[in-house]
């Protein structure tokens, strides 16, 4: 797009501050950890001897196999229950789309380990719907044995990245598209399946890529689950273990690192050359249509049954927050406002610590993700796209991994004047969070620049604004939206991560969040104060994101109404 | 050109944020804070930190949860710039490899009035390192409500747990995972030897409906009913219950009354403080916070059991609890690893297979009893076998050379150890699988034939 | 590829979008074989006729026939309904050769059928080389053949043409109408297009009609309409116009017009009955510029008047002249070497009373 022959030296510095914060603080930390496989447990030297014991061990390849099946059938489950929800909520003219979309999304941010709490509860072998079920019918489903478990769980977790990336796929497919096809014959299925659904592929591959990648290297819920033969839990297992230092964890790490990128890297092949988007431009998205008496039943009914799978977790976190006790019934035996009482007594510090590190974790987030998209699409930095490649590769290190790796790479650094290893700093846990959600709020700001047309910016220039205040003046408030969508990914996500932050907790005042909902869902005395953190957890996040996501649509059209933010004729 | 005005004043933007973290305020760090790191739940340490802070005031206790596995590692990792000051957890053996680290303080403590030994095991290290502060034994736990409507008999015994009626309703932690199931495992290992010990294990295990990853995992699965029956430490039976639970606890005949510990961590940055909690620990008044309905564990002064409600157990006038065992401190630190490698090697891992077996043999069994089927009873016997088998003699575990397989902490470049753990695992792993499939073979045929 | 053309009747069409109304009564007869266009100014409704005919949009009342049948309540894709989108709506994820295929395969027509037919449509429009490529590496006039032959290759029974060429700069724009003409007579389709470009129009219709505000102003023949126009927005939307307001009065004499401002012009032709308030317009190249000295034609309305500006359009040199308190816009033909006014000259506008034409408000 851009030619520019001249760099700024500023810029270039710029970027060098940006892959040296990469560099430090993700791919020094994950090759302090992953380094450890390539050595020989006995004499220290470099081998590949651990990878050839990874291959022999039967128990390896099974969890290895199992691992594949999990993400492969987990991408398989949420595309179903992405797919009528996109599908209804951008085709039909749908009361409370933007509800579903917004409870659509909630599943997000919701810790996947308390999901799987609440989910035992409900569809354990002695959950709720199975005693139900054995008490009226005889019979139980093993919704939750097993693999099944895992795949159930991850699935209903993970599917909102199917249904945000196809919905948005969907929005952005020129209705004239559609409506040449209609007009040449097509319709219904073989309309959607001709011409909707290659259109809308990109955004879905982006989005089921990102599903197999979370699930493959997903620790917490094969854990609570108790689900052992898979790879992730093989590599905690044995990382973790009291006075063991057996490489395999490690090795295990290696392959999760490996396969994570080879799936991104698969994506991105299978999406080169395929932006749909960036070719035809200014439809506003498929036609909406008004459904039938019939359809519209029909359509509710299987939202509605989609929707109820989906908030199930927050329904039985609910009932768990405000149970007494809840022991093989279907429902708690009596119901108290004491859980939530304790943790507003005790608990007030998480939640203040959660909002200010998953903000702090989204500005850096935001910021970075801007000057990274900036420098990838709009200057000729050499090098540039490594840029983009390793901060979008951060999607492929599990949090355990990083936050081993912070731990080893920098407790030996003092923080100056505060005189604390900065391994043990609060900001550390910032900085985590920031890394490992940069990949989402990146693909957020690099949308919203590609929305604001080069011309405009040009045309700032040309009437007299410097390159700084055209960005300021002219790219930034046109970014907005996109940028605060990003803000609000980063900020939710981070908020309930748990994988990186719970090795990095140094101290319970500096606690989020998510790491005193797992210490209090450890508790004999019962999990209901837990669940009550975890309640307020959802809800806070799930204001945020309603009310951002509103401000998103004011915004959009607002900026549709007034005029393309495109110029017209770029098809030409 | 000035792109790169932009980008630096957005990339200083997000480094004014990181800045302005750091001058956000800092608690001043002397004598006026302890920072613990333990396992317990927060019912426990909540407890504790309230009364100590109530009772030394402008003193605050920092209490950083972690699972007991990960507290050594962060002890480990962070060892070199420490900023812990007590390690507080149950198993005595995370102490002891903490130790073997160098990783802890000696304390001589000043407490007096506290006996030698709690059951068969001493309360304090003998090395002085680590204070026990409460006593804790392995038993078994139920759910009323699952029990009643599985209609099946409370056990009491351990032997209990290998009947078939109990297929699938035992739920029990991974010694790996948690210190306090290593020590249930090694002191039926003790108890019964090596070679009958785990044929007791695997005899157990064979009726697991699930091995959890973390020790709370087993009175969470009981107490929400997910499955019936657990292999617990008694505080987690007893405060399970004492929170209203539909739950109830024992303890077997085998078992061993362990002490839970505290420990001062190596370069404490705040000594002082962490030797008024250990003693705030020991004395009368920390004592009794230990009967707390949530809490349950057994206080190390006989004193203070005359406070105690009726039926909790009193293991120094009630000789029958924790005693039947001479516990070997020495034969358990000398084959720790090892123990745990085996254990999750012929079950955590190959659990679906050993279930498998076990419930072959128990049908095969159910279906012969009676019928005096010779051949039949040779085939189960043969399959027991199988499944009983282990891939190392007690010899074989006690041996040096091989137990440092699974511990390989080279000090110096120059030490050396032969053989690779993984490579070890490889083959047992092998010839469990193949021991488990063949032993279901077999048991199936002598269902065939009756 | 052709079969007999046929017509297209629009009867009483109301269409809203929620509670705006968008068209308000239209009805239209469009020949069989006939090149007709939409002609109106944005929102003004013709696009959203155009869809409506396609089956696209909000469902209207009133009858859409097609060849005597009802399609309103029919479905797109039972219209069978040519339609060639501003855009071209070409799908970028197949290449040129399965576009123009789609519409048949829809069809269920057979595989080596489809490849003859797809070939013949790719030749016509002359892009048989680029049967391969992918949309995105077409230029936009390839891009618009190849809608053009997507579109034509299911022999639709009407050719919609929504702006078709709108989005193509102006060389290619010329050479692309006479194209869609080409290949509108050789097929003998009965053909709709939309613009707002009257000049589009004129150059390719045989009729067309002109809409405002959801209502037709007028249908005709280019050259009808341009030069008795219906009322004053299609007279001012069809070309320059000078507009006069004032009365009328018929006396025995012959009708007249007085405008406001006292400038007085006998008609050839009486406005309508009992009309007495009214506008007359002249177009610029019906009026003419000569020396207060020189004779004009015959029977001439001659006014005074002062050149104000010049410009020069190529053909023509058109000046703003003062008559009276109007700015009259007057076209003269450009002849190398004739004189021109300069800015300031007093000259004698002269108009011809057959050319004006009289309006009723």
């Amino acid at each position: 797009m851009t030619a520019l022959t001249r760099q700024p030296r500023g810029t270039v510095g710029v970027a060098l501050v940006l892959a040296v914060f990469l560099l430090a603080f993700l791919v020094v930390p994950v090759v302090k950890v992953i380094f450890v496989a390539f050595q020989d447990p006995a004499s220290g030297a470099f081998t590949f001897v651990n990878f050839v014991d990874f291959f022999n061990t039967a128990l390896f390849r099974e969890s290895f196999a199992n691992s594949l099946y999990v993400a492969f059938m987990a991408v398989l489950v949420a595309s179903v229950i992405a797919l009528p929800l996109a599908y209804f909520t951008t085709r039909f003219n749908f009361g409370g789309a933007a509800l579903i979309q917004t409870l659509g999304v909630i599943p997000l941010i919701m810790p996947p380990f308390v999901g799987a709490v609440a989910m035992q509860l409900l569809f354990g072998a002695n959950g709720s719907v199975n005693l139900l079920l054995d008490e009226w019918f005889g019979f139980t489903v093993p919704f939750m044995e097993g693999l099944n478990g895992v795949i159930f769980v991850e699935s209903i977790h993970y599917f909102p990245f199917i249904l945000i990336n196809l919905s948005a796929a969907l929005n952005n497919i020129d209705r004239s598209l559609e409506e040449s096809a209609q007009n040449l014959g097509a319709h219904g299925m073989r309309l959607f399946r001709r011409i909707v659904f290659p259109l809308a592929m990109p955004g879905y591959v982006a989005g089921a890529s990102l599903v197999f990648l979370k699930v493959f290297d997903d620790l917490g819920t094969p854990l609570l689950l108790n689900v052992n033969n898979m790879l992730a839990p093989q590599a905690y297992l044995r990382i973790s273990s009291i006075g063991i230092s057996d490489p395999m964890g490690y090795v295990i790490s290696v392959m999760l690192v490996l396969f994570s990128l080879l799936s991104l890297w698969t994506s991105f092949l299978a999406l080169r050359g395929k932006d749909y988007a960036s070719v035809q431009k200014g439809g506003g998205g498929l036609a909406r249509r008004d459904l039938g008496g019939r359809e519209k039943v029909m359509a509710y009914a299987v939202v509605i049954f989609v929707l109820l799978i989906v908030l199930s977790p927050h329904f039985g976190l609910a009932l768990l927050s405000f149970g007494t006790i809840w022991s093989y019934s279907v429902l708690p035996d009596a119901y108290t406002l004491a859980n939530y009482r304790e943790v507003f007594e005790t608990s007030s510090q998480y939640i203040t610590n959660t909002l200010l590190y998953a903000g702090l974790a989204a500005l850096i987030d935001v910021v970075f993700g801007t000057a990274i998209a900036y420098i990838v699409w709009r200057t000729g930095v050499v090098g540039r796209k490594w840029l983009d490649y390793l901060a979008t590769g951060a999607l492929a290190i599990p949090g355990v991994v990083l936050g081993i790796g912070y731990l080893r790479t920098f407790n030996d650094i003092t923080v100056p004047f505060i005189d604390k290893p900065l391994a043990s700093w609060w900001v550390i846990i910032v900085i985590a969070l920031a890394i490992r959600r940069l990949p989402y709020a990146l693909r957020a700001c690099v949308a919203a620049l590609h929305q604001v047309a080069e011309t405009l910016e040009e045309a700032a220039e040309n009437l007299g604004a410097t390159k700084y205040r055209s960005v300021r003046r002219i790219v930034v408030p046109l970014m907005i939206g996109g940028l605060l969508a990003g803000f609000v990914t980063s900020f939710a996500t981070a908020a309930v991560e748990l994988s990186a932050t719970i090795m990095l907790v140094t101290s319970e005042t500096d606690a989020p969040l998510s790491y005193g909902i797992y210490v209090s869902m450890q508790s004999a005395a019962g999990r209901g104060p837990g669940a009550a953190l975890g309640m307020i957890a959802v809800i806070i996040v799930g204001v945020a994101t309603y009310l951002s996501q509103r401000v998103i649509e004011k915004y959009r059209r607002e900026q549709t109404m007034d005029g393309q933010l495109v110029p017209a004729g770029g098809a030409a | 050109m000035k792109t790169s005005r932009i980008l630096i004043s957005m990339t200083s933007a997000a480094l004014l944020a990181v800045v302005a973290l750091i001058t956000a305020p800092q608690t001043r760090a002397m004598e006026d804070k302890v920072v613990i790191v333990t396992s317990f739940p927060k019912d426990l340490t909540n407890a504790f930190k309230s009364a100590f802070e109530a009772k030394h005031a402008g003193v605050t206790v920092e209490v950083l949860n972690k699972k007991t596995t990960a507290g050594v590692k962060f002890l480990q990792e962070t060892a070199g710039n420490n900023t812990t000051d007590l390690f507080w957890a149950s198993a005595p053996d995370a102490f002891e490899v903490l130790k073997g680290d160098g990783l802890l303080a000696k304390y001589d403590l000043k407490a007096t009035g506290i006996p030698e030994l709690i059951g068969a095991y001493p309360i304090h290290d003998p090395d002085g390192y680590y204070k026990g502060f409460a006593g804790a034994g392995y038993g078994i736990m139920w759910n009323e409500r699952y029990v009643k409507a599985k209609k099946l008999p409370v056990p009491r015994e351990w032997s209990d747990l290998a009947k078939p009626v109990y297929h699938d309703h035992v739920g029990m932690s991974a010694p790996s995972r948690s210190g306090t199931t290593h020590l249930t495992v090694e002191t039926v290992l003790q108890g019964e030897g090596w070679e009958q010990g785990w044929a007791t294990w695997k005899e157990i295990a064979g009726n697991f409906n699930t091995v959890t990853e973390r020790s709370f995992g087993v009175p969470d699965g009981v107490n929400s009913g997910q499955f019936g029956i657990g292999i617990v430490i008694d505080f987690f039976g007893l405060s399970s219950k004492g929170s209203g639970f539909p739950v109830d606890f024992v303890y077997p005949t085998v078992t061993t009354l362990v002490p839970a510990n505290i420990a001062i961590v190596k370069n404490a940055p705040h000594p002082q403080a962490a030797a008024v909690f250990i003693e705030f620990l020991m004395s009368n008044q920390g004592q009794e916070i230990l009967l707390d309905p949530k809490i349950r564990r057994l206080p190390i002064r006989p004193d203070i059991y005359a406070k105690a409600p009726d039926g909790f157990p009193n293991p120094f006038e009630d000789s029958s609890i924790g005693a039947a065992v001479e516990f070997d401190v020495d034969k358990s630190k000398a084959r720790y690893n090892l123990v745990n490698s085996l254990f999750d090697v012929m079950i955590t891992y190959r659990l679906d297979d050993l279930r498998a077996a076990t419930k072959a043999i128990q049908d095969a069994e159910a279906k012969a009893a009676g019928k005096g089927n010779a051949e039949a009873a040779r085939l189960i016997a043969e399959a027991r076998g199988l499944v009983a088998k282990t891939p190392i003699t007690e010899a074989q575990s006690l041996d040096k050379d091989f137990a440092d397989i699974f511990k390989k902490k080279r000090k110096k470049a120059t030490d050396k150890v032969t053989g690779r753990q993984a490579e070890v695992e490889a083959e047992w792993d092998n010839m469990v699988k193949d021991n488990y499939a063949k032993a279901k073979a077999l048991a199936e045929q002598a269902e065939s034939l009756l | 590829m052709s079969t007999e053309p046929v017509g297209v009747t629009i009867e009483d069409l109301h269409l809203s979008f929620g509670s705006t109304q968008v068209l308000k009564g239209v009805n239209l007869e469009i020949e069989p074989g006939e090149f007709f266009a939409f002609l109106g100014p944005s929102g003004s409704g013709k696009s959203t006729l155009l869809r409506a005919i396609a089956g696209f949009g909000p469902l209207p009342s009133g009858r859409i026939l097609i060849d005597g049948e009802d399609v309103a309540a029919l479905p797109p894709w039972r219209r069978n309904v040519g339609m060639v989108f501003q855009n071209y709506a070409l799908w970028p994820h197949m290449s040129v050769r399965r576009n123009v295929a789609f519409g048949l395969e829809e069809r269920k027509t057979p595989g080596t059928e489809i490849r003859e037919r797809v070939d013949a449509a790719l030749e016509l429009v002359g892009l048989i080389d680029l049967a391969d490529r992918r949309p995105s590496q077409l230029s936009g006039g390839q891009q618009q053949r190849v809608a053009l032959a997507r579109t034509v290759v299911v022999e639709p029974r009407v050719l919609l043409l929504d702006e078709p060429l709108s989005n193509l700069d102006a060389n290619l724009r010329v050479q692309m109408r006479r194209d869609i003409l080409n290949l509108q007579r050789q097929l003998r389709l009965t053909t709709i297009f939309v613009t707002h470009d009257q000049e589009e129009a004129n150059t390719m219709s045989d009729r067309m009609a002109v809409l405002n505000e959801g209502v037709i102003q007028q249908i005709g023949a280019p050259m009808a309409l341009y030069d008795h126009p219906a009322n004053l927005f299609v007279a001012d939307f069809l070309g320059t116009a000078n507009v006069l307001r004032g009365r009328f009065s018929r006396p025995a004499a012959g009708p007249r017009f007085v405008s406001e401002d006292g400038i007085e012009l006998p008609l050839a032709e009486p406005p309508a009955a009992n009309a007495d308030a009214g506008v007359v317009v002249l177009r610029p190249q019906s009026i003419n510029v000569l020396a207060r000295s020189k004779p004009g034609e015959t029977g001439d309305v001659v006014l005074d008047g002062m050149v104000r500006y010049r410009e020069f359009l190529g053909a023509v040199i058109r000046y703003g002249v003062d008559v009276g308190e109007h700015l009259l816009l007057v076209d003269h033909g450009h002849r190398p070497g004739e004189r021109v006014f300069e800015p300031g000259t007093e000259v004698a506008v002269h108009v011809d009373p057959s050319h004006i034409v009289s309006l009723t408000e």
